[in-house]
């Protein structure tokens, strides 16, 4: 950095801190005056993905959040219900169908038992169906959340729901929240990551990690499982590495000559951001080379290195962590169990459940080895779960459903153990509820957050993640 | 929502920090921001949520008798409880009371009370829903804008900067307004003869303003080429992107403009064009995700059809009166169902609705295409079936033991889940049922197609009632309330002198919006119009011009651009060629020491400001200086170059067929932008995702973005390109590299950059020489143009072009 870098820079850092007369607590106002006059958060304009300290001490500090995208069945995996059972067949009682509204359902279905074995395990007592089976190996690491709860049932809208607290499209996703609060610790790669796998990508696609209304530095970055991981990562054809330093340092010697003339901070910026591009094409493919992987980890995950599956992504997720992203997102389709073709109970959700089984608890496991668990938060689960009902399409499948659904999380600040309890059908949680705004702000609380002061203004609203609602849930905490 | 800190004090806490009080202490800049921040979320209009029955934000209320004793009592600060209150150190009296998480008021926000109630404690109303004052330019300048600029600076004890050389300016006016580079023979006659009127008046009449413009507006109308939510199809709305380009290169006086987009279809005997314009309200998102309730979303669409207006026209934030009275300006949830009334009867439910066929160019005067006839509209043919599914339904039910059972049977699955022998069995039984459904339907899921229907704004006979829904909730209707009438704010129609009092349809609301006597329009309006030319506006929240926004820098500036544009016959033409041709504008944009100090964040306008262009305009750049460019305007969107892999991630592909010919090369406004996974040059350089509308766009500034300038194949072909320009203008290297700074920043390059740029590409040329592989990397790199250059030379230059694209200059307008 050149002697008029750091000039400008202390201008700019003394109207922050000093000549304003502004105390540590009016962050706000500091960074309207930094230009960018709507955020909570101070974001160095120079480095925006600088790591940054939550509001109270926390003990989780980054996040895995295994998104199963279409509403995996809780009645088939998680909530077992023996007296859907006796009643299979028959109608559901009036008074737990009235003012309920569904996707699909006409009225005329009936209820339909889990054709699933069923066993109890760990000191927990977790029942877990005969599809999940190295789930049994983590049943006493994670938190079991039963009675979870959202608005909307629509995939498109819940899944929005989920990720933004929003149903329709245009607000932030909470990765982007979380980079937005705590910067990140990776300098050469992006803080909010998103991996995909399964037959097809999530509905809603891009808007599903987007920034919103929040700078697009807190935006997900998709990294993709064949060819170059991040769009426009590859250096041109014939541009070698070396070349590529001798071309950075071109571009670099020329902004610097502009910032001379001009004195526009934005210029140093700037230059951090080529400085960080270049980092980025090694970093980016060193982290997809799994060659160092030991075989026994690649057992651990059921992973092929060289294919892209859930299995190989949950081992990205943790090599990411460990560098430092601070939100890596999994997306594995398809649960969306129907009962149309591609979507049957049977065969379709088998195999479905047989890509996600393993490596799910692998990841659990494996972070526990490295002491990677208790400052990692784990998160599991879809948009909603599955109707008590069957569904008759070309074979039985189930419908959307979003009273109560099952979602574990494990890790950094987790209480381990069994949260909340269905009735006896599965239609409504009798205990342990859990909207979705309150699963948020308990996130946020987790990775040391105060959700009502985590906001950006946008039109003349502090906007938030929870909106206007969420409520900690003290019972899923340590 | 909490309010952490309001902007207003921010301004203030520059200033006045540590500034003596006021000698006469005003409700709306000292006391108002205070009030709104600490006090209003539970003492202010939303009486749902007033605590103590106590409201502040009317000087009835503050002075009402709370039994024997009042918030505010005129004239005694210590006989007032609100004094008490925030001076308190009891956690159960002390006010706001720590479960608002609110800081305790300061010792200057409680002097300053303390002296307002000491004057008597007299209200004002909220500046914004004042009406326009006649704001006379201090003398002394030409040009009334800088009058009122330069008068401020020089109360401040402040210099304006000097003017930007010319070819700063000739890029900067030609990037602001058409948002191309200018070529350099333009630049080299503007050096000669810097005539910025003359200047300007080219550009304002050039075809490309209505391009750039255009766009500007398109963000507002949260204008995309496809329906959103999960499925995100394709829709062919660019008929409506062609209108609002002609509209704005004809400057269509504002409130034409208004009332043609609001309500071109209520207008006596609509043209084509005016039921194109109204295609502006059909942006919204469509959600033809399997099992969505089309009511759930056509309530959607007019919900953000209200949101969208309020922000466009009047600023304010009306979308927070949707589930309960707005917590801080004068919207109440009634009216907020009021104004929902105008766009509650819509025929559109969901899906397309009404339309007209366009053919391309039509729009621009070419004769359209008599094919026109033989195609249905397919939202008229949906709207069939839904009608005659529904009738057969009932039919065949009521027929008992002589039903079609098949018939019946199929009927009987939802729509999104029936098999396909079922679903073409449906389709032969009503063909044969309505012969309309036999037309040819348009090519609408076509990305190519060049007669397209247009979706446009159509109510529906007899119109729905419109309920107020509590909570925002359109399963929850207020039936005791009863059906609500269209109506406006009641603060907004304060203004009017004599208020207009009829309010039936979409046109009334529109006429409403811009009424001269309306000062919100014209404010609002006339602030982003500033914004574009000097980053950010007048008002720096531009989307908020209610209670909780900041105030403006300049009051009476805006209120006399305000003002000015009426009185040009709301020529926005007009208004853009007085701001460019000010010396305010014209300014340099360095930074200065001394201004660093004084006002870091240039609100006064002592230069001008650098700005970072938008994405489509980093393209265009980039296509202008390679001489690329094809400058083809309107019509069919279309499919530039774009990294593979950009839909891996999303639930469809989406059909991308890359361009060819010409087309490859069109402005980057043209490239098709689906919701769920953009062109991803337009996410990394912060292009909204039109989800909702956007006033105003983020600048960031990001590692993603130099990936994509420096290794985007698109970018790289333009380089390429770049590279055999600079090779074909000169002979040496110093001047080839001279001219590359010439077409790609329009000046040339000083001896320290121009010393870089040649070691650089010497170094690399002879790299390419030597190396091993180097034959086989400059041939991968050299544009094949070039056959006359030995191998290395061409690829160098191409490597140069590529760092010319890459500084942090060529992106920004200075």
């Amino acid at each position: 950095m050149n002697p008029q870098d750091h000039q400008l820079r202390d201008i700019t850092r003394r109207h922050f801190f000093n000549r304003c007369g502004l105390g540590v607590g009016s962050l706000a106002l500091q960074q309207m005056l930094a230009g960018e006059s709507q955020a909570s958060v101070k974001i160095d304009p120079a480095n925006p993905m600088a790591s940054r300290r939550p509001h109270h001490t926390a003990k989780a500090k980054r996040v895995i959040y295994l998104f199963m995208a279409g509403g995996p069945s809780q009645i088939d995996l998680f909530d077992h219900k023996p007296l859907l059972e006796k009643y299979s067949g028959q109608k559901p009682p009036e008074s737990l169908m009235s003012g309920k509204r569904f996707a699909f359902l006409k009225g005329n279905e009936t209820l339909l038992a889990s054709p699933r074995k069923f066993g109890t395990y760990g000191q927990c007592g977790m029942t877990l169906s005969d599809l999940f089976p190295h789930h049994r190996k983590i049943v006493d690491d994670v938190c079991w959340m039963k009675g979870i709860t959202t608005d909307v049932f629509n995939h498109g809208p819940a899944k929005l729901f989920m990720n933004t607290g929003f149903q329709a499209p245009g607000r932030a996703s909470m990765g982007s929240w979380v980079t937005y609060g705590l910067g990140s610790e990776a300098q050469d790669l992006p803080g909010f990551v998103v991996l995909q796998s399964g037959p097809r990508g999530p509905r809603a696609g891009a808007q599903l990690w987007s920034s919103g209304f929040l700078p697009t530095s807190f935006q997900g970055v998709p990294l993709r499982g064949s060819g170059d991981p991040i769009l426009n990562l590859n250096s041109p054809a014939g541009m070698t590495r070396e070349r590529e330093r001798r071309f950075y340092d071109v571009v670099g010697a020329l902004n610097r000559a502009r910032l001379d003339v001009t004195g526009d901070p934005e210029i140093l910026t700037r230059l951090n951001a080529y400085e960080t591009a270049y980092q980025m094409q090694t970093s980016a493919p060193a982290l997809m080379d799994l060659s160092a992987e030991s075989k026994d980890t690649l057992e651990l995950y059921g992973c092929d290195p060289e294919k892209p599956s859930y299995a190989r992504n949950c081992l990205l997720a943790r090599r990411l962590i460990e560098k430092g992203v601070r939100f890596v997102q999994l997306y594995h389709t398809n649960w969306d169990s129907h009962g149309g073709p591609g979507e049957n109970l049977n065969s379709d959700f088998e195999k479905v459940c047989r890509d996600v089984d393993q490596a799910s608890a692998a990841l659990v496991i494996d972070l526990k080895q490295r002491g990677l668990l208790d400052d990692t938060l784990v998160i599991w689960g879809g948009e909603f779960g599955r109707t008590p009902m069957g569904e008759v399409r070309a074979t039985l499948g189930r419908d959307h459903h979003i009273d109560a659904f099952t979602m574990w999380m494990a890790g950094g600040g987790v209480k381990n153990g069994i949260y909340g309890a269905t009735d006896d059908l599965g239609f409504g949680p009798v205990e342990g509820k859990i909207h979705v705004h309150d699963l948020h702000a308990t996130m946020l609380h987790l990775l040391g957050f105060d959700h009502e002061r985590l906001n950006f203004r946008v039109q003349g609203l502090d906007m938030r993640l929870t909106g206007i609602a969420g409520k900690l849930v003290p019972g899923i905490m340590a | 929502m909490i309010r952490q800190l309001s902007v207003l004090l921010a301004s203030l806490a520059i200033s006045q920090a540590a500034a003596p009080l006021p000698d006469k202490v005003r409700f709306n800049a000292h006391i108002r921001p205070i009030l709104s921040n600490q006090c209003f979320a539970c003492h202010g209009p939303d009486e749902k949520h007033r605590d103590a029955d106590l409201r502040l934000d009317t000087r009835e209320g503050a002075l009402a008798d709370l039994g024997g004793y009042a918030a505010v009592v005129p004239g005694k600060p210590d006989d007032s409880e609100l004094i008490k209150r925030i001076i308190s150190h009891d956690p159960d009296e002390v006010m706001p009371p720590p479960k608002s998480k609110k800081p305790p008021l300061g010792e200057r926000e409680v002097a300053l009370l303390r002296r307002w109630i000491e004057q008597g404690a007299e209200y004002e109303g909220h500046w914004a829903f004042l009406p326009l004052t006649k704001a006379t330019p201090p003398d002394g300048e030409e040009n009334p804008i800088d009058a009122f600029i330069r008068a401020r600076l020089a109360s401040e004890g402040l210099t304006p900067s000097p003017e930007a050389d010319p070819a700063t300016l000739i890029r900067r006016l030609s990037l602001d307004l058409t948002g191309l580079l200018p070529a350099p023979d333009e630049v080299a006659a503007f050096v000669k003869n810097p005539d910025v009127a003359a200047l300007a008046d080219r550009l304002l009449a050039s075809p490309h303003y209505g391009e750039r413009w255009g766009r500007h507006w398109l963000d507002q109308a949260r204008y995309a080429d496809s329906d959103g939510y999960a499925l995100d199809g394709f829709r062919a709305v660019w008929p409506y992107r062609d209108w609002v380009i002609k509209a704005v290169n004809d400057d269509l006086p504002f409130d034409q403009f208004t009332i043609q987009q609001l309500a071109g279809d209520l207008l006596p005997n609509p043209t084509k064009a005016q039921l194109v314009a109204t295609g502006f309200h059909r942006n919204t998102l469509i959600n033809l995700e399997g099992g969505s309730d089309p009511e759930q979303f056509r309530v959607e669409a007019a919900m953000d059809r209200v949101a969208t207006t309020g922000s466009v026209w009047l600023g304010l934030t009306v979308g927070c009166a949707q589930c309960h009275t707005h917590k801080f300006d004068p919207i109440s949830h009634r009216e907020y169902y009021q104004l929902f009334a105008f766009f509650n009867h819509g025929e559109d439910r969901n899906n397309k609705g009404a339309t007209v066929p366009v053919a391309a160019g039509e729009i621009f005067g070419k004769a359209a295409s008599a094919v026109a006839d033989e195609f249905a509209p397919t939202g008229e043919i949906e709207r069939l079936r839904d009608e005659w599914e529904e009738a057969e339904l009932k039919r065949q039910r009521a027929a008992g033991d002589k039903a079609d059972a098949k018939l019946l049977a199929a009927l009987l699955v939802h729509s999104a889940a029936r098999s396909n022998p079922d679903r073409k069995f449906l389709n032969e039984a009503f063909e044969k049922a309505e012969p309309r459904a036999r037309k040819k339907k348009l090519g609408n899921g076509d990305p190519e197609a060049k007669l397209v229907e247009q979706m446009i704004m159509r109510d529906l006979p007899k119109p729905r009632e419109t309920f107020l829904f509590q909570r925002g909730d359109f399963t929850r209707p207020d039936k005791a309330l009863g059906p609500l009438q269209p109506g406006v704010i009641a603060a907004v129609q304060a203004a009017y002198p004599p208020p207009q009092r009829q309010f039936t349809n979409r046109l009334d609301l529109a006429r409403w919006l811009v009424n001269p006597a309306n000062p919100l329009t014209p404010r609002v309006t006339m602030n982003r119009v500033w914004m574009r030319f000097f980053g950010k506006g007048l008002v720096e929240t531009e989307d908020d011009f209610g209670t909780q926004g900041t105030a403006p820098t300049h009051p009476e500036l805006l209120d006399w651009l305000a003002g000015e544009f009426i009185r040009r016959g709301w020529s926005l033409k007009a208004m853009h060629r007085l701001i460019v041709t000010s010396k305010t504008y014209r300014q340099s944009s360095h930074a200065r020491p001394e201004l660093a100090e004084s006002d870091p964040r240039n609100q006064l306008l002592a230069r001008q400001e650098r700005l970072r262009v938008e994405s489509e305009i980093v393209r265009d750049a980039a296509l202008c200086a390679s001489g690329l460019l094809h400058p083809e305007i309107g019509g069919p969107s279309v499919r530039p170059p774009q990294p593979d892999g950009v839909y891996a991630f999303t639930q469809n592909a989406k059909s991308w067929k890359t361009s060819t010919g010409p087309d490859r090369y069109r402005r980057g406004m043209y490239a098709t932008f689906y919701r769920s996974a953009a062109y991803p040059l337009h996410t990394t350089f912060d292009a909204p995702n039109f989800q909702t509308t956007c006033t105003r766009r983020i600048r960031s500034n990001t590692p993603l973005q130099s990936l994509t300038l420096a290794n985007d194949p698109a970018f790289l072909e333009m380089a390429a390109s770049l590279a055999v320009r600079m090779a074909r203008g000169g002979t040496t290297l110093d001047e080839r590299l001279t001219l590359g700074f010439h077409l790609a920043l329009c000046r040339p390059p000083t001896a320290q950059e121009l010393t870089a740029l040649r070691d650089y590409t010497t170094a690399q040329a002879a790299d390419f020489a030597k190396a091993t592989d180097g034959t086989a990397s400059a041939r991968a790199l050299a544009p094949n143009a070039l056959t006359d250059l030995p191998v290395s030379e061409a690829a160098a230059l191409t490597c140069a072009a590529r760092v010319l694209f890459n500084t942090d200059n060529f992106i920004t307008r200075e």
